[in-house]
Order: structure tokens, then C-alpha cells, then sequence
């Protein structure tokens, strides 16, 4: 029998994108276990959420109630007047869980739970899984995580999370979901340090409600959004994530995905050749290239691939003209662009008379191009050699290649000559630490940098093939 | 009957693996060529096909190059030794040049899926099958014939004749549809090999498995 009152609850349930909007721009937040003591996780969000700048409304809930953070807190969801659009839990999951049946009764739109203690917990968290299961049956907020490491998104000055690894991000044109909470400060990380603009970060955690598919179609389709970058270990609505990313990359969009772990139905018996020929990871392989998903092996392969996708510049072919200060490092980035499937052709004249004019006969105005460390002692050499390579009618994709760096004028130039062309640039810079120089100028343009030809090669893959795999 | 009947009324019998006849009869029923039965010339293959024994040739099940007056007598001495199969006697393919392996299955993760790959013996030797979304388009199946190592030998190795391309798409396209659309009832579908013969001659189911779905109740008895 249906209860009536399950049916009418069910019927207020929110969509995916009303619950969504409400969560990426918020206008009242309540953080549940909120506390004034270091190292609880309800200390940390409310402090994250503040010192980001969130503007907006921030209620901290804790049942002795005072003021924490400067805020005034509540004793109990209970007593905050009007809608709240997003309640963060960050309490053990026995107070979880009764905030949850709180939040059922309110009108919320999104929970984010940053709360452990359920499925993943195995059999210890058996009746905790359940209960929550039973109480999002009824309840018309949708739920982020459990077990989630929050979400973040800089344009709303949005901190919603209790690790300080997605500090100080820039707004742009990343999304990413990620299962992995770690995974995800990791790439967020990276991706900030290289100045490459974040539009929002959700850690999906348990996904017990919204799933990595219901945030793909969501962020995906956002205007703001040029890439995705998913971390999945296993994906419940595989076909729909599928299905999603397809439609996305046919929009051209670039969805970059790092799949992890092994499932664990893979060593089911199988009675056919089919059933062992096409096993998990294959599968994997097979229907993100068909649907264009580009699968990157690991989560630093995948922050190279979105960093040359994120400046928004698509190559025309595969002709790759590479610049170096050195011969060796220009060999190396030769190999492994050719062995990823690029050209590194012979320049055109005009290309080649206008490098002599910095070039020493000791160098080489061929491709790869060796400028020698004559251009140490003139910091703008680089700038305008490269933008020589890129005016090149036989080059789609330039590479200059710098080790240390003397001058910020050497840094300036190349930022110029990357707002020369409309060609996609890479930097590969192997000794940013040992310059006297800031490489803001290049993140300001969010400019492809990377510290070895190796990781600027998984950048040059992404960027040719939106279908294919980056190691 | 339509397929998906025949289908239903397998899986209400409690069989789980469809031998290799029952399930030709159904694949040509859907479109898929199958070797001639019951040849009166010309060199057979006898069989004895058997729900409990899907690997005929590890039970000497299997025996190609005879007469028809030789497959008779062959399939008579496997029946004895096998009571309860199904007797198969049919023409002999010996015109491909390519033997495919085309299945489909439900993966854990994206659902109905479709495998096409160098068959017959390679498929143990090599790992070079393409997969796909089922059901998988007429131009899905194209891609799916002209890409990865396989497509080199289709389109004709040091020389040899093109294999029938077209032809093997459309058996993909077809077999993906008639999956997913009852992927409900059927877990695994395999044809290994399809004979593809040379470009405009067509092609031919050599052997078929089907593996049908634990029924609901055996599916809730094991979780």
C-alpha cells in the first residue's frame, strides 16, 4: 500500500537543475556541526566558506547555539526562518541522520554530506545506508554525497567543503565531478596552480542520490562550461553518463574522464568468447571513444588534457612547430609528439629567414627549432620566435619549450605571442622554480604550461583527438 | 511465433544456453544467413548440438569434410553417446575469406553492448575485437568493420580478396538491435565464426550461442 503522504512528498521532489541552481548560487547556507573547536570538520567548512568570501546568508547550526566564526548560530535547522537552499552536513552520522529527517520536513533544496559512516563503511554502516535510504524516499531536497568531500564553485565565492586544497581558484571554463574527494583536491589543485579557470567542483562521493550522470548533464550543458573532468570509480548510470557525454562532445564540448578501480562483477563466470573478450576495462575504453570521451589513465594525465582543452583553442591538423632553448629538450618533445601521431614539419622559408635573424649558426631554424642559450641574454628572442612558428601556414599547434628563466621579460614576451595567434600554444617551462619570473602572466590567459615535454604530450593528445586516450 | 516469443517460451522452459540449431533457426529468422541443412551433395559438417555441451569440439561434437551418407552415420553415433541433442547436418562453407566473431552482452556498466573481432581460432591469439553501444547503427557497424587491426584483414591482407564488408555490418547492425531490444530475456548472444566471403558474396552464420537471462525468481534467489 501507498502511503498518501509519501506520494505527495515524492511529488514535491526537486528536479535536478531547480535543486542544482539553488546550490551553485546560493543565498542561505546552514552548516550543520558547526563548532568553534580546530580539527572538527563542521570548524573548517564554516572558516573555508568565510574566508572564501561567500557573500551570502551562512547560518552555522550547533545545539549549544552562540556565536561561532562571528556568526550567530541556531540550536536547530528548526529554528531558521524561511527556505534554505543549501544545508551542509558535517557531524557524525548519528546527528546526520537526524538533521537528514529534519531536512525532510523544511523546505531545502540541496544537502551536501560531507558525513561518512555509510555504504562505504561496509556492514558497520549497513543501518545507517538504510536509514537514510528510507528517509530520501520522502524527501523533496536532493542530496550531495554522503561521504563527499563538498563543492566549489569561485564565481559564487562558494567553499563548500572542509579541505583547503580548492583555495583561491579562479572562475573559467572547467567543471568537475569526482567521486574521489582526494582526487578531486588533487586536480583542483594542479589545475589552479597553472592558472586554468574552475567553473565548479562537486565531489560526488556515495552518490546515493545525484550521480555522476545527473551532474555531468547539469554541469555539462552549463554555457559557462567548455570541459569536464570526471573521476569515476563506478559509474551506477553508465549508460546515461554514456549517453550524456556523447551529446556534449557532439556539442563540442570536451569531456576528459579518469576511471579507477576495478569492478567487482568483472570475474563473473562468462559462458562466451564475447563475455571474456570484452572485459570491463576494454568496455571502458571502447564506449568513451565512441562516445568522445577522452579517457585519460590517471589524474595528472587528465589535469594535462583539460589544461590544453580549457584555453579554448582547437588545432586545425596535427602540424606541431616546437621552439626550444635547448636541443635536447626539443628532441624529446619532437619524439613524443611524433609518436602521438603529430607532425613536426620542416618550416617554410619565410618562417625559417625570419628565425635567423635570432638564431646563431650554432642553432638550427629547422623544427624542431634550437635557439640556443643565446636567447637567455635576450629575453624577448623566445617571444618573437614563437610567434614566427605560429604565423606559420604549416603549423597548427606551437610549442615553446624553456628551461630557466633570467628575466620577467622573457615571460612577458611569450604571453604576448601567445595573444598573437589564435593557434593553440603550449609552454613547456622546466624551470619555473629556479626563474626570476612570474608565470602570472600566462595563467592570466590561462596559457598551457607544463614543467616536462612528457606532460605537455598528454596536453598535444587531448587537443588533437577529442576522441582517444592520454597517459 | 515471433523471435521474441520463442524467446519467452525458452526462457519459461528453464533452459539457459540455446544450443547452436535452436539458435540459427532464430538468427534466420531475423535476417541472418545460415548454412544449407540437410545437403544431398557436396562436403557436410555434422554436428550434435546440445544445450549442456556449448563446446562441442571438446566432446568431438563436431566433424567437418564428409559426405552426406558420412554425416549421417556421424551424427547417429553422437546422438548415442549424447541422448537428449539435436542433430545437425550442413553445408560445408569454403568460400570465406575471414571468419568474424560477432557477440553482445550486458555489461555492469553501460548495459547492451556489441563485439565484433577476427574470429574462429584468432580469437584466442589476438585481442583486437571492436565494441560498441547496442543497438549500434548501420554506421556504427561500418565503423565498426573499418577500424582497429581487424579491418586490415577485412580489407584484404598482402593481396587476398576484400571480405564482404557491407554484409558483416549489416549482421552487426541487425544483431545489436535484436539484443537490446531483448536484452531482457537474453544475457549473451555470439555467432563464432560468421565465414565472410569475398566483397558482394554475402557471408554465413558457422556456429550461434545464445545464453538466455536467469529467470526473475533464480535472479532473486542469488542476491
Amino acid at each position: 500500500m501507498v502511503d498518501p503522504d509519501t506520494n505527495r512528498l515524492a511529488e514535491r521532489r526537486r528536479s535536478v537543475a531547480q535543486a542544482l541552481d539553488g546550490l551553485f548560487d546560493p543565498g542561505t547556507i546552514a552548516v550543520v556541526g558547526a563548532s568553534r573547536t580546530k580539527g572538527k570538520l563542521g570548524q573548517a567548512v564554516l572558516a573555508l566558506l568565510k574566508s572564501n568570501g561567500y557573500r551570502g546568508k551562512i547560518i552555522p547550526v550547533n545545539p549549544s547555539g552562540g556565536e561561532i566564526e562571528g556568526l550567530e548560530a541556531v540550536r536547530s535547522l528548526e529554528e531558521i526562518d524561511g527556505p534554505i537552499d543549501v544545508v551542509v552536513l558535517a557531524t557524525p552520522v548519528g546527528v546526520a541522520l537526524d538533521a537528514l529527517e529534519t531536512c525532510a520536513r523544511l523546505d531545502v533544496k540541496v544537502v551536501v554530506g560531507v558525513t561518512s559512516g555509510f555504504s562505504e563503511a561496509g556492514e558497520d554502516g549497513q543501518e545507517n545506508e538504510l536509514r537514510l535510504r528510507r528517509i530520501m524516499q520522502n524527501a523533496s531536497f536532493r542530496l550531495v554525497g554522503p561521504n563527499c568531500e563538498g563543492v566549489v564553485r569561485p564565481a559564487s565565492d562558494l567553499q563548500l567543503t572542509f579541505s583547503p586544497m580548492f583555495n583561491d581558484l579562479r572562475p573559467g571554463p572547467v567543471a568537475m565531478i569526482s567521486q574521489s574527494g582526494a582526487l578531486a583536491g588533487l586536480m583542483a589543485l594542479r589545475l589552479g596552480e597553472r592558472g586554468v579557470g574552475i567553473n565548479a567542483i562537486v565531489s560526488s562521493g556515495n552518490e546515493t542520490d545525484l550521480t555522476a550522470a545527473d551532474l555531468l548533464d547539469y554541469l555539462g550543458n552549463d554555457p559557462q562550461t567548455r570541459v569536464v573532468l570526471c573521476y569515476v570509480e563506478e559509474l551506477r548510470d553508465g549508460r546515461r553518463f554514456a549517453e550524456v557525454a556523447r551529446q556534449l562532445t557532439k556539442a563540442g564540448k570536451h569531456v576528459v574522464a579518469v576511471k579507477g578501480g576495478r569492478s567487482r562483477a568483472g570475474s563473473r563466470a562468462v559462458q562466451s568468447h564475447t563475455g571474456a573478450m570484452a572485459g570491463d576495462d576494454r568496455v571502458i575504453s571502447a564506449v568513451f571513444r565512441e562516445t568522445g570521451v577522452i579517457r585519460a589513465r590517471e589524474s595528472v594525465a587528465a589535469v594535462d588534457a583539460v589544461t590544453a582543452l580549457a584555453s579554448g583553442r582547437q588545432p586545425a591538423g596535427n602540424r606541431v612547430g616546437i621552439i626550444s632553448v635547448t636541443g635536447g629538450l626539443g628532441v624529446e618533445m619532437t619524439d613524443l609528439a611524433e609518436s602521438a601521431g603529430f607532425e613536426v614539419p620542416v618550416l617554410a622559408e619565410t618562417t625559417q629567414s625570419a628565425l635567423a635573424r635570432y638564431v646563431p649558426f650554432y642553432g638550427s631554424v629547422s623544427n624542431p627549432v634550437d635557439l640556443t642559450g643565446v636567447v637567455l641574454a635576450n629575453p624577448t628572442y623566445v617571444g618573437r620566435c614563437l610567434e614566427a612558428v605560429a604565423d606559420d601556414p604549416g603549423v597548427d599547434i606551437a610549442i615553446a619549450i624553456i628551461t630557466f628563466v633570467p628575466d620577467q621579460q622573457f615571460i612577458e614576451a611569450l604571453a604576448e605571442a601567445f595573444d598573437s595567434t589564435g593557434k593553440p600554444i603550449l609552454i613547456v617551462w622546466t624551470g619555473a622554480a629556479r626563474s626570476n619570473a612570474s608565470g602570472e602572466a600566462l595563467r592570466e590567459r590561462a596559457v598551457p604550461v607544463y614543467d616536462s615535454p612528457a606532460r605537455a604530450a598528454s596536453g598535444l593528445a587531448a587537443l588533437a583527438a577529442t576522441t582517444g586516450e592520454v597517459s | 511465433m515471433t523471435p521474441r516469443e520463442t524467446l519467452e517460451s525458452w526462457h519459461c522452459a528453464g533452459r539457459k544456453v540455446v544450443h547452436e540449431a535452436d539458435a540459427k533457426d532464430l538468427l534466420q529468422r531475423i535476417g541472418i544467413p545460415v548454412p544449407k541443412r540437410n545437403p544431398a551433395e557436396g562436403r557436410c559438417v555434422a554436428k550434435l548440438c546440445h544445450d549442456d555441451y556449448p563446446h562441442k569440439s571438446d566432446h568431438g561434437l563436431v566433424r567437418l569434410g564428409l559426405s552426406p551418407e558420412e554425416a549421417k552415420r556421424a551424427t547417429a553415433e553422437m546422438a548415442q553417446r549424447f541422448p537428449g541433442g539435436t542433430t545437425l547436418i550442413e553445408e560445408m562453407e569454403e568460400g570465406s575469406v575471414a571468419e568474424w566473431i560477432i557477440g553482445c552482452k550486458c555489461d555492469d556498466t553501460f548495459g547492451p553492448i556489441v563485439l565484433a573481432g577476427p574470429g574462429g581460432i584468432l580469437v584466442e591469439l589476438i585481442d583486437a575485437a571492436e565494441i560498441r553501444l547496442a543497438p549500434a547503427k548501420p554506421q556504427t557497424a561500418e565503423s565498426m568493420v573499418r577500424s582497429g587491426p581487424g579491418a586490415r584483414m577485412l580489407a584484404g591482407l598482402r593481396g587476398a580478396e576484400p571480405a564482404d564488408r557491407g554484409a558483416l555490418a549489416d549482421l552487426i547492425s541487425r544483431i545489436s538491435v535484436f539484443f537490446a531490444e531483448n536484452a531482457d530475456l537474453i544475457s549473451e548472444i555470439e555467432i563464432n565464426p560468421v565465414m565472410v566471403r569475398a566483397d558482394g558474396k554475402g557471408l554465413v552464420a558457422a556456429d550461434a550461442l545464445i545464453v538466455l537471462s536467469p529467470k526473475t525468481d533464480q535472479q532473486e534467489n542469488l542476491t
